[in-house]
């Protein structure tokens, strides 16, 4: 309302659309489209001058130029947070059945989390079979995955340093397992910048259902300038906290509140020259009026065809929630955001009791939304310039975890797991990498969470040990002083 | 170190395999016929004097290596061993000599030196007189006592056989005590692993015992450590009991005379006020200092600020709340001389002062009322204690010196051992003070996230608060290595963390707090970090408003107690494990204390025991419930999060290579860093009888009046408070990539009038809130703009935005829904189901900011949005961002709406219906000013038709209700939200 009381409007009464003339009206007085564009979600108050060295003079989300010719324009990152199993979904071991029920040894003793209802090794419940031209395996809860395999490249050897779900995740999002660090998404956008000043760069759409474990963490700016955080848009209800009010005033009270509203900032500005952030905050009022223009009209599904909605799922209520938010990704990396992270609700893929049950719920909400979300950006063109990114935070042990009643399931497993990229550049039908005979620990061709940092920036034209920020006195970068490989092997020459 | 194999044969075996491929000819005589190749004595050693000593020499060597003898080269520094006889490939003298890396200097090594080492190792390595096999080095020994005991012992096995228990009377910390062992005999049988009960017990899974894995943190001994632990006791299981390394702070080779001549590693000096030319204008010294600095590019002062103006400002620095309307009115009524000198000291004398800057201090101490880094982010339910006595230190103008002292070491100024519970207020004060080394992150409660090396982040994370909030500097690099930029070695940073290990000891761990009491309440009662020290009055009336809930719970344990064994036996196995933890271990106790079986019933009085069995399952399974609801009522016991010594020997401190426990390296004692040594009574231990010391020395150490940082570092986060930075703009690190301070006498000659003044802050604050600096108008002109574009000069005020609380307490105040309550436990937050979190309300409002309870995870949105900061572990200077969801919270937030339109209902209730003295009383209430006669003319027009539009509305929605009235309100209300969403809100002159 008020000054962007415009939009407020205007979702609520469709016939009354704002003009260029209500947005510039308060600012006519120097302020044009242009140089109005540029301003726009930029931070003008942190000129940082004791940021050090190497520091920025401005932080915004202009769009910046990578250190080379990147594959990747964008990047949608399918976060499934809580530990999908490799081994009943993408790396197959038939060698599971010969020690089925053995108990495990002292050292993989050592990766159990709920140690005293760790139980013995348990062969996957599902059949695999070979798919595409490349003939990848992929379990039979995956039936719509299954079909696009030629298109993606699995990693069936990442290992992380921490069995539980908090330190994991912040090894994932931040590179180490401390709280403070910024988030993958932050430092992507913190390079790069954004295409669209009218929308936010790191968008997140989390699950209405419940945030995942480090709730707003993961997507949090750590010490990097707080313009860089992600911004939580929802997929249900007012797509940004605050972007309405509950109950708008009536439109001429509106109108008279925004003129009054511009008349005393003027006037407050006009006898405070030269005092930038002024400025700043009056492009801010601007910004979140667009903003509820443009989100509002990114988040539009009804835009879409009736087919294209029943490819997502959106008719079925298994999929339809993560369907909706896969197509809004794809609306919104049209538009020129720079990266997209949708989350799944809570744990879903937390399978420590009964298996069958809780990884059929993870995969039947996700598998067709995914695979659509392949084909519709193979369809539209955008497929070969957007990273796709699925995976959680570690994997599942070979074993069975035991609860007092119930049905077995797994329990954690960072020492060895599996994540598929596909899109921007990435060598479609490929596998890198292996476990042990078990699928309980990587073995050959080892990626680190740092080497898949490394990729994910390397396919978006940065070099990992160039993308630094300075912070107190150390150049800080994603992948820290940790050894880290461009996994080339899944890439495209 | 090196201890000689114990075990003859294993030696014998082992030296044949590595010497055989020498094939030494035997020889009674090998000096006479000693084999050529290069010796140590005579070729090696000149070449490493010349070259390598001048680091790797002296008492306390670069990477830990020295180089002068033989065995120094084979035992290595930090990154493993120098020499490997006949490795030359693996030896890293030779990597780094060859490479280049080695010496750092210009001057290298030349080829013919680096084959004569080469030679040297490829044939053995061997002194004088060494040749034939048998008589060269040893191999090198596969395991190093101090990974066994440092990486294995330390982390699986002395949580039970150390300091606090000796289960089975066997104690592990020292060779001595586990080759006596315990109940069972010997641990340790040198020289033989397979009959030395430790390696049985652990082969046979029996030890460290899998029924406490879960719940303390530990997991089995792997199998390489199993291996490497036979390996170490087949080599006679030699101890790592090398003294802690011997640090002369005046001598320390990896810092330099140079290093020690930075000049905030010297004592501030004294100097007078410069002379300036606009001597007029000096009102204070610090007046004179920064004039001399304009004057130099032809500056001055901008002008003195408008007087309603400098009010505001005072007001939001001071106390960080806007005047009220009536304060306003009487201020600009009050036209005599020295008002505003009385505006500062009522100010200063006021309790906001201390909520405004307790709240400056907690940032940097990290405070918060929950302990983070886990996701279910345990609420800290004695947290409060702290910030409340923060606040009553600041209000009233605790000496800095003690204020440090009291939070580094309160527990060590008297001996609480002997005096409580309950304690003395004045006692009990000084231990909650210690709660600063307790508010950063601690998730190790989660037993999933309760292993140690989360338990040395913990450590970590305060030894950041401790060094970036009291001494600016930032020293977190040197946990994994030694610093890059600043003269901090690792061991420094060991060292300093060793002062705190008497107390946060990783491998002897204490629960941050009571959260996870579980089904083993005997072990967790004396496993956490609270202390019974609550002040006598609290216990009083926790004690009082638990009595009667206490009796109703006794009343039910009857009942309990009495029912038929049939029935207790079905609770104990349906009802009971499902209960809330909080009352699990004793009602367990309370059902099962008569006999379950056929026997106890038939002693349950005869009359009702049938009426008794009739007793529904349903019935006994509600005094289960009606049990647990009432503990769960019971007044948390007032307890004191304190930071205090475990006693006992604390285990021995190791700089941690990489900063991994895996990856110990040599062990050192408690000291402090350094290059700070200046000057200065250097750091030193007196133990006391109830505690270490260690921390009371750091304090002694730190509030020396010459400290080169204490007083500096303090008053340039003052000064920057006020003027929006400090004078050393990087407030948490005045070392070398650190920025220089813009003005350094004055720097110094506020450190030492600081210190001179009996560390006085409000002292401090007069001086500036004085001053024609702090008195300028933040109006900038082309000249000050074009010489100081920055304004480091200070040639005006700075125009600030408020602070996330600032904003928050602020439209509260305008509203006149602030609670002043101050104190006690936090208000609870409320979560939204949009997502929007905000403080519940009250009947009297809402408090404070500062007394809102601070979730790490939950913060409130509005502060969120205008930059409070997530304090990982703590904060030194917040962002200022300007973002859209600023401008979303302003304008759309129910918050905002709902309190425009109380202010509105205030205003009417204050000035009645006139429009005119309506505006003026929102322009006092919120701008701190009356409106000009323009703007008040434009407010009344428009509100008169903000009126009709509301009345319109109003009459379309319900045609029956009356609505002149509620437009009218709504209208203000309209007006009101304008007014709070202007720059001039949000900003101050």
């Amino acid at each position: 309302m008020l000054q962007s009381g415009d939009c407020g409007a205007t979702l609520a009464r469709p016939d009354r659309h704002p003009t260029r003339r209500d947005f510039f009206s308060r600012v006519s007085d120097g302020l044009h489209g242009a140089a109005l564009a540029t301003l726009l979600g930029r931070d003008l108050l942190s000129p940082r001058s004791a940021a050090g060295a190497t520091g920025r003079r401005a932080y915004d989300l202009r769009p910046r130029s990578p250190h080379f010719e990147p594959r990747a324009k964008c990047v949608i990152q399918f976060f499934m947070n809580g530990g999908p199993s490799q081994v009943d979904l993408f790396d197959p071991k038939p060698a599971l059945a010969r020690f089925e029920g053995q108990p495990p040894g002292r050292d993989l003793a050592n990766d159990i989390e709920f140690i005293n209802e760790a139980g013995g090794f348990m062969p996957s419940p599902y059949r695999f079979a070979k798919h595409g031209q490349s003939g990848m395996e992929v379990s039979e809860v995956l039936p719509h995955l299954a079909r696009q395999v030629d298109d993606i490249a699995f990693i069936r050897s990442m290992f992380t340093t921490h069995f539980n779900h908090e330190p994991a995740i912040f090894i994932m999002q931040g590179g180490r397992q401390f709280s403070n660090r910024p988030a993958i998404g932050s430092w992507i956008v913190y390079g790069l910048g954004s295409e669209n000043q009218n929308l936010p760069a790191y968008v997140v759409l989390d699950d209405p259902k419940g945030l995942p474990v480090n709730h707003l963490q993961n997507w949090q700016a750590g010490w990097l300038p707080p313009v860089y955080q992600g911004t939580r848009v929802r997929s249900e209800g007012s797509p940004l906290l605050n972007l309405q009010p509950d109950e708008e005033y009536p439109a001429p009270v509106l109108d008279l509140a925004r003129s009054l509203l511009a008349r005393m900032d003027r006037s407050h500005r006009d006898k405070r020259p030269s005092h930038p952030e002024l400025e700043a905050r009056l492009m801010n009022y601007e910004l979140a009026a667009r903003l509820q223009l443009e989100a509002s009209d990114a988040l539009d599904l009804t835009q879409e065809s009736e087919e294209t909605r029943a490819m997502y799922g959106l008719n079925d209520e298994r999929t339809a929630s993560y369907g909706k938010r896969c197509l809004m990704a794809r609306r919104l990396v049209e538009r020129g955001v720079r990266l997209v992270q949708i989350y799944i609700e809570g744990q879903i893929w937390d399978n420590h009791a009964d298996l069958d049950k809780s990884l059929r719920y993870a995969c039947g909400k996700t598998d067709q939304p995914i695979a659509a979300l392949i084909r519709d950006l193979k369809r539209t063109g955008l497929f070969d310039q957007t990273l796709l990114v699925w995976g959680g935070e570690f994997g599942r042990l070979p074993l069975a975890q035991s609860r007092e009643s119930g049905v077995s399931g797994r329990d954690h497993g960072p020492t060895g797991f599996t994540v598929w990229l596909a899109g921007a550049g990435v060598k479609g039908g490929t596998i890198h990498g292996t476990t042990d005979e078990i699928g309980y620990k990587a073995v050959e061709n080892r990626v680190s969470v740092h080497d898949l940092h490394a990729t994910i920036l390397h396919q978006l034209g940065m070099d990992h040990r160039e993308l630094v920020y300075s912070h107190d006195g150390r150049n800080e970068r994603l992948t820290d002083e940790f050894p880290a490989r461009v996994v080339t092997e899944i890439l495209k020459s | 170190m090196f201890a000689r194999p114990l075990f003859p044969t294993t030696c014998v075996a082992l030296c044949l395999s590595t010497c055989a491929a020498f094939l030494w000819a035997a020889s009674p005589n090998a000096r006479a016929q000693q084999p050529p190749g290069p010796r140590f004595e005579s070729h090696i050693a000149p070449i490493l004097a010349a070259n390598c000593v001048v680091c790797h020499g002296e008492q306390l060597p670069q990477a830990e290596l020295d180089v002068r003898t033989r065995d120094a080269l084979l035992a290595g520094g930090k990154s493993g061993p120098a020499v490997v006889p006949g490795a030359p490939v693996d030896s890293l003298l030779l990597q780094k000599t060859a490479s280049g890396a080695m010496p750092m200097g210009e001057t290298k090594l030349t080829a013919g030196e680096i084959g004569i080492i080469r030679r040297w190792i490829e044939g053995g390595a061997l002194l004088e007189g060494e040749g034939p096999a048998g008589t060269g080095p040893g191999p090198r020994r596969k395991v190093s006592p101090r990974e066994i005991l440092v990486a294995t012992v330390h982390v699986k096995c002395v949580l039970c056989h150390g300091r606090r228990r000796q289960e089975g009377g066997l104690d592990l910390r020292t060779r001595e005590s586990a080759l006596r062992g315990g109940v069972s005999g010997p641990a340790i049988v040198p020289g033989d692993p397979d009959s030395s009960l430790l390696i049985r017990r652990i082969q046979a899974e029996e030890m460290p015992p899998q029924e406490h894995q879960a719940r303390l943190s530990y997991r089995p001994v792997t199998s390489a450590e199993l291996e490497k632990l036979r390996s170490w006791i087949s080599e006679g299981a030699p101890w790592d009991d090398a003294e802690p390394l011997a640090v002369d702070p005046n001598s320390d080779p990896m810092v330099s005379r140079e290093d020690r001549r930075f000049w905030s590693f010297q004592p501030p000096r004294q100097s007078s006020p410069p002379r300036v030319g606009s001597q007029d204008r000096v009102r204070q010294p610090i007046d004179a200092f920064l004039l001399a600095k304009l004057e130099e590019k032809g500056l001055a002062f901008a002008p003195e600020a408008d007087r309603l103006a400098l009010m505001r400002r005072a007001y939001f620095d001071i106390s960080g709340l806007p005047p009220s309307a009536e304060e306003v009115e009487a201020y600009l009524a009050d036209r005599s001389q020295g008002s505003y000198e009385r505006l500062v000291e009522r100010l200063l004398e006021s309790p906001r002062y201390g909520e405004r800057w307790a709240r400056h201090w907690l940032d940097a101490a990290g405070y918060a009322d929950s302990e983070g880094q886990v996701d279910f982010d345990a609420v800290r339910p004695h947290a409060w204690r702290y910030r409340d006595w923060v606040i009553r230190a600041l209000n009233d103008d605790k000496p800095y010196d003690i204020f440090l002292t009291e939070q580094i070491a309160g527990d060590e100024l008297f001996d609480y051992t002997e005096r409580g519970p309950p304690l003395a207020p004045e006692d009990s004060d000084r231990l909650v003070a210690t709660g600063f080394l307790r508010m950063g992150p601690d998730g190790t409660y989660s037993v999933s996230q309760g292993f140690v090396a989360e338990r040395l982040t913990v450590v970590a994370d305060q030894l950041q608060i401790l060094t970036s909030a009291v001494m600016g500097l930032t020293v977190g690099c040197a946990r994994c290595h030694d610093h890059k930029y600043d003269p901090i070695p690792q061991r420094d940073y060991y060292r300093l963390s060793a002062v705190l290990r008497s107390s946060y000891d990783p491998y002897d761990w204490l629960s941050p707090n009571e959260a996870d009491i579980g089904p083993d309440a005997d072990w967790n009662q004396t496993n956490t970090r609270l202390l019974l020290g609550a002040p006598a009055a609290d216990l009083e009336a926790a004690a009082r408003r638990n009595a009667p809930i206490l009796a109703e719970m006794q009343r039910i344990a009857k009942d309990l107690r009495t029912l038929p064994a049939a029935v207790r036996k079905r609770l104990l196995e349906e009802k009971v494990p499902s209960v809330n933890n909080a009352a699990l271990v004793e009602l367990r106790k309370i059902v099962s204390e008569e006999p379950l079986d056929g026997i106890g019933t038939t002693e349950s009085p005869a009359p009702d025991s049938e009426q008794v069995g009739e007793v529904s399952y349903e019935t006994a399974a509600g005094l289960v419930d009606s049990y647990v609801e009432a503990k769960l009522r019971l007044a948390t016991e007032p307890k004191v999060r304190a930071l205090f010594d475990m006693g006992g020997d604390p285990t021995p401190v190791h700089i941690l290579y990489r900063g991994e426990h895996s990856n110990p390296g040599p062990q050192v004692g408690p000291g402090v860093l350094s290059v700070l040594s200046a000057g200065l009574e250097p750091y030193t231990v007196q133990p006391l009888a109830w505690s270490s010391g260690r921390r009371l020395a750091l304090a002694k150490w730190l509030v020396q009046p010459n400290h080169p940082l204490t007083a500096r570092v303090i008053v340039n986060r003052v000064w920057q408070h006020y003027f929006g930075r400090g004078i050393v703009p990087t407030e948490a690190n005045f070392g070398r990539t650190g920025t220089p301070p813009t003005h350094p006498e004055l720097l110094d000659w506020l450190a030492v009038e600081f210190v001179k003044r009996g560390w006085s802050l409000k002292t401090l604050h007069r001086m500036i809130l004085t001053s024609t600096a702090y008195r300028q108008s933040s109006r900038v002109d082309a000249a000050s703009l074009e010489a100081d574009f920055d304004n480091t000069l200070l040639s005006r005020f700075p125009l600030r935005r408020l602070d996330a609380e600032a904003v928050r307490d602020s439209v509260l105040m305008a509203s006149r829904r602030l609670d002043l309550e101050p104190f006690g436990p936090p208000d609870e937050i409320d979560i939204q189901p949009e997502g929007e979190v905000v403080a519940k309300d009250s009947p009297q409002g809402q408090r404070r900011s500062i007394f809102v309870q601070q979730r790490r995870s939950k913060p409130m949105t509005l502060l969120e949005a205008f930059d409070a900061p997530q304090l990982k572990p703590n904060c030194l200077r917040r962002a200022n961002s300007t973002v859209a969801s600023q401008a979303l919270q302003m304008m759309n937030s129910e918050i905002l709406r709902a309190n425009s339109r109380y202010m509105a209902g205030r205003v009417i209730d204050d000035v009645g219906d006139d429009p005119g003295a309506q505006v003026r009383r929102v322009y006092l209430a919120a701008l701190s000013r009356p409106p000009s006669a323009d703007e008040q003319a434009d407010a009344v027009s428009t509100l008169a038709q903000m009126t009709r539009g509301w009345t319109r509305r109003l009459e379309e929605a319900v045609p029956s209700e009356p609505v002149t009235m509620k437009a009218r309100w709504l209208a203000l209300a309209t007006l009101c939200h304008t007014v709070l969403n202007s720059a001039e809100f949000l900003y101050i002159d």
